[in-house]
């Protein structure tokens, strides 16, 4: 069984934050933590933490190229501990491969942005945030990616001890929908109740009402608002990113300038006036009237249409982070 | 009085054959004659001319922009009322005999992109409808495991599509019926009569809430030849369902509309009738429209369905969705008005990338029909019928792999395929 392994330049021995924008590497046989998978390790692949942020493109492109040379049974990436840059490298190297059809173990701290990266491709085993837990985390990388290597299916996340990906994946079933169905009803009719999907997620109390003279104010929106033309690509279904336009001196949304690509409603009559989407004209005036404090000078725009709850739900963490950010106090969140 | 039986009398097709006239065959081979069908489907009009082709299971064959699949079926002692109000006259379907092909389906393709791109850049139709017939994504629709009739439309660029979708609907429901019909006389594999007797009335009475969606022309639905659109709930026999009285005509969303197929042969009510008087009580059908416009009318739509399974006297009620995204609110709004009513409820949902589009705190009882937006695996086929592009925007011929929601059937919320999605 042939493993690869992939190390930032500190742990491949290459040096400290002082060469953490080292070019990638490739290094015979084992390095450093490699040693102490109990793996057969072909090459050991390296890059600076520094340079993979800054040329993630260029990184990715050389990385993958060995990968696919190498041809291993199993890439092991990490482990990363708590490091937000090395565990962001191994994830998206991890996901670069996955896609390749190369299996991937990781070792990250569950809350590593390198989790999400992965976008589900890796199996990652949870480690400490610190360094302080290498010697366990080895002991669970190496012979999980040995199984892994030799083609064995594994269990389920709970079972073998790695990151759900939560990732809800198809399988073909013993019986149709409609035979489950059935036994489901009866089941539940009999006092035993079961569901197939994820459990629903909490409600999220809306916050007090706030005095909004003196705050600084932004819109937000899920109406598939953008920039004429459609700059950014925003799709008209299923978004899963959101967008950000400057409405610095940007006093009303006019057709000529913005429209919806929006694709859950009939969009005539919004793109006729787009401030019935998001009403800047009218919130231009609350502010020139001193009722509003000061309006964030940026449009926070996504598509809400066939999105699932829990990527709705992502999407409005990471809007909501951006906006407590630039200290805003109050939003008007206008939906379709 | 009692309502008579239905006589499904099934024969099965192993082969089908091309010949100078369509008829029975026997030991399982049925004889088509494929010009005299085009000239049937095309019906005399200008709307459309038609090709027709048999397509088998393990052809490196991939079908798209396939709009319905039907299974040959027609009453031949009144085949002028097989498929009442489209290509029959109005008779209440879901009596007397039946005579259906199994192994067998018709299937219409129809590349409106291609010869009306316009209108339906209007109308904004989402979503490739993709059959392969081998192939690693094969398993996840049932057509490729039927011997199928495969109806292409070449649609009059010159005319309107409101008439090519007439015309389609009325070409492949005639050849389902000829076909059918050609077999009338062989020797049945099987004669099921559903005869919904009175059971006991201490079983659980269990009712089906059939939403569907009929929002005009390419997505509607049909009840006797009538667009559900503007409808309010209301009863069907179970085996008025079974018997052709639901057409569908939506072409959206291959994975997750329902067929007609489906409804002729939903495993969901056979299920429910062979448990009836066994386990429980099969209480009947109410068929409500859903993907409504309106917070006021999905509300609407969901108490009336409610005040009939009332009246139906269910003590439960199986809820199926149709499509996804803003019609799985109407699935969560039928569930909750159910069970404030107390009526408990099971609802079959398809998942998009990351779980449901909604979902209350009622709905504790959800059957998994799949994720559709996951990537099924990439195959070239040797072969594509029924156009060249792909709605996704390549060629349909290339390997690129096509999400669940691309194939027909796939993720059906009526409960007929076995996907369903789970923790990876």
């Amino acid at each position: 069984m042939r493993a690869v392994h992939y190390l930032n330049q500190f742990f491949a021995g290459l040096g400290g934050e002082e060469a953490a924008m080292s070019a990638p590497a490739r290094l015979d046989g084992a390095v450093g933590p490699g040693r102490g998978l109990g793996l057969e390790i072909a090459a050991t692949l390296a890059c600076g933490d520094d340079y993979f942020a800054l040329n993630e493109d260029a990184a990715v492109a050389q990385l993958l190229a060995w990968i696919a040379e190498l041809a291993p049974d199993v890439l092991v990436c990490g482990p990363a501990f708590g490091s937000g840059r090395y565990g962001y490298a191994c994830g998206v190297v991890a996901r670069e491969a996955g896609r390749l059809g190369v299996p991937v173990v990781a070792g990250m701290y569950p809350e590593n942005p390198g989790v999400l990266a992965a976008e589900g491709s890796a199996f990652i085993v949870p480690t400490s945030v610190g360094v302080s837990g290498m010697r366990d985390a080895l002991a669970r990388m190496g012979p999980l990616a040995r199984r892994i290597g030799e083609g064995e299916q594994l269990g389920s996340a709970e079972d073998e001890g790695y990151l759900a990906s939560h990732q809800r994946r198809n399988e073909v079933a013993a019986a149709t929908g409609a035979e489950r169905a059935i036994e489901m009803v009866l089941a539940k009719l009999a006092g035993e109740t079961t569901t197939e999907v994820a459990p629903e997620p909490a409600d999220v109390p809306p916050p007090a009402p706030v005095d909004a003279s003196g705050v600084l104010f932004a819109l937000v929106s899920e109406a598939g608002c953008v920039p004429q033309g459609n700059p950014d690509r925003l799709p008209h279904h299923r978004a899963s990113t959101w967008l950000r336009y400057s409405l610095d001196g940007v006093r009303t949304l006019s057709a000529e300038g913005y429209e919806t690509v929006h694709g859950g409603f009939d969009q005539t009559a919004a793109n006729l006036d787009p401030n019935r989407l998001v009403p800047l004209d009218a919130v231009r005036a609350l502010e020139d009237e001193g009722r509003i404090g000061r309006l964030h000078p940026f449009l926070y725009t996504t598509t809400g249409n066939g999105t699932a709850t829990a990527t709705a739900a992502r999407l409005g963490q990471e809007i909501a982070h951006d906006l407590q950010q630039s200290g805003v106090e109050a939003v008007l969140l206008t939906g379709t | 009085v009692k309502r008579p039986p239905l006589e499904l009398t099934t024969v099965r097709v192993r082969e089908i054959a091309e010949g100078a006239d369509t008829r029975w065959q026997g030991d399982g081979v049925l004889q088509i004659d494929p010009d005299a069908l085009a000239a049937l489907a095309r019906a005399g009009g200008d709307e459309v001319t038609v090709s027709v082709e048999i397509v088998r299971p393990g052809d490196a064959v991939r079908l798209v922009h396939v709009l319905d699949a039907v299974e040959p079926s027609a009453k031949p002692e009144a085949p002028e009322t097989t498929f009442p109000g489209i290509t029959g006259e109005i008779a209440a379907a879901g009596i007397g005999r039946t005579v259906r092909l199994d192994g067998v389906a018709v299937l219409a393709l129809a590349d409106l992109d291609a010869t009306h791109p316009e209108a339906m850049r209007e109308r904004q139709l989402d979503g490739d409808g993709v059959i392969d017939m081998d192939g690693p994504a094969a398993f996840c629709t049932p057509w490729s495991g039927t011997v199928n009739v495969v109806l292409t439309f070449h649609a009059n660029p010159e005319v309107e599509l409101t008439a090519i979708d007439r015309a389609i609907r009325w070409g492949t429901l005639a050849v389902a019926r000829t076909l059918a019909l050609a077999a009338a006389d062989a020797e049945p594999d099987e004669i099921d009569v559903i005869d919904l007797p009175a059971v006991s009335d201490t079983l659980p009475a269990v009712c089906v809430i059939l939403q569907v969606a009929s929002e005009g022309p390419l997505v509607d639905t049909y009840l006797y030849g009538r667009p559900m659109e503007g409808t309010v709930p209301t009863l069907l026999d179970p085996r008025e369902l079974l018997d052709g009285a639901l057409v569908n005509g939506a072409f959206d969303w291959a994975a997750i509309r329902n067929p007609t197929y489906f409804y002729q042969r939903s495993g969901l009510i056979l299920g429910l009738l062979r448990e009836h008087g066994t386990r429980l009580r099969f209480a009947g059908v109410v068929i409500a429209l859903a993907y409504l416009s309106s917070a006021t009318e999905k509300a609407r739509a969901a108490m009336q369905s409610v005040v009939l399974a009332q009246q139906l006297g269910a003590d439960a009620a199986i809820v199926t969705a149709f499509s996804s995204g803003n019609s799985h609110t109407d699935v969560m709004l039928a569930v909750r008005a159910c069970e404030r009513a107390g009526i408990r409820t099971v609802a079959l949902l398809c998942e998009t990338n990351g779980g449901l589009t909604d979902h209350v705190a009622e709905a504790d009882a959800i059957i998994s029909v799949g994720n559709e937006d996951e990537l099924a695996p990439g195959w070239a086929p040797e072969r594509v019928v029924g156009g060249r592009m792909l709605r996704a925007g390549w060629e349909a011929s290339e390997g690129t792999a096509l999400p669940f929601r691309s194939y027909l059937g796939a993720n059906s919320q009526l409960g007929d395929t076995r996907l369903r999605a789970a923790v990876a």
